[in-house]
């Protein structure tokens, strides 16, 4: 059997499972359908070009993200990015909960919102905020590994994790009650 | 953080409450955070909001799958790669 045909079947067996995770963080790095395609390609043929550097049996999936991590920030974060940026710092008040806890204790209005409104929220968070909530709630990783692929210590990714959930609550919370979905708690 | 005065307990507890939810803290510091939840009513309803509220993040954002054409792109590339490799 040639090299290249093992080569190719590791990396079929080991990278590719990962190819669903790679393109929705690759979505919410780029915040476009077409670039996101273009970066993941890319991210895939890299990783296949270093694959000896992999050694198998190890975190497969981090280790992609790194790639797709690099490759954005050199070749992608260049380009101006559509979103509307939230400014993280603005976001005073802890948790929507203080508002909402007499009329909706339980939080059953985040169920009124619609998938796309989550994403389009996100895509406005700043680019560490942003990646560090696509790794752990949009894929689940652990903190410790998000670290490592974002080059931060894990008390960074555990504030910026902080600080973008409660930028990103706040958001969907404002924006259900422009659409009527929950009564503004009267001040 | 103005709207209900808390004690320490209670600040350590927010501070600590996402790491609890995420399953980071170790067992001894979740055990502690368990026992302050269970005896304080307004954190335990704090922590029951911000637990929804994470798991309802997490099923919104992964419903996408890589299109079926951009897969068989990054095969059809491997193989490409593949032949072009052979000699170092």
């Amino acid at each position: 059997m040639p090299e290249s045909d093992t080569k190719r079947q590791t990396f079929e067996a080991e990278a590719l499972p990962h190819l669903d995770t790679v393109y929705r963080v690759a979505l919410r790095l780029a915040a476009d359908e077409s670039r996101a395609e273009d970066l993941v390609q890319e991210t895939m043929l890299r990783a296949y070009r270093s694959w000896h550097q992999y050694t198998r049996g190890t975190n497969a999936r981090a280790w992609l993200l790194t790639i797709l991590r690099h490759t954005f920030i050199n070749q992608y974060r260049k380009a101006k990015r559509a979103a509307v940026e939230v400014d993280i710092h603005q976001i005073e008040s802890y948790t929507v909960f203080h508002d909402v806890q007499e009329t909706d204790p339980e939080g059953a209005f985040f169920d009124t919102i619609v998938d796309d409104e989550v994403l389009r929220a996100i895509d406005t968070l700043p680019d560490g905020f942003r990646e560090t909530l696509i790794l752990s709630d949009v894929e689940g990783l652990a903190y410790a590994e998000i670290a490592t692929i974002t080059e931060v210590p894990v008390g960074t990714v555990k504030s910026r994790l902080f600080r973008a959930r409660q930028a990103l609550q706040r958001q969907l919370y404002d924006y259900a009650v422009e659409m009527g979905y929950i009564q503004r708690r009267e001040a | 953080m103005t709207d209900e005065p808390r004690d320490t307990d209670c600040m350590e507890v927010l501070d600590r409450l996402y790491e609890y939810i995420d399953g980071e803290l170790t067992p001894e510091r979740a055990a502690e955070v368990r026992r302050h939840l269970d005896a304080c009513a307004p954190c335990f309803r704090l922590a029951g909001f911000e637990s929804a509220y994470v798991r309802f993040l997490e099923a919104r954002t992964r419903g996408q799958h890589a299109p079926a054409a951009l897969r068989k792109k990054i095969l059809e590339q491997l193989l490409l790669e593949g032949s072009s490799s052979e000699s170092p």
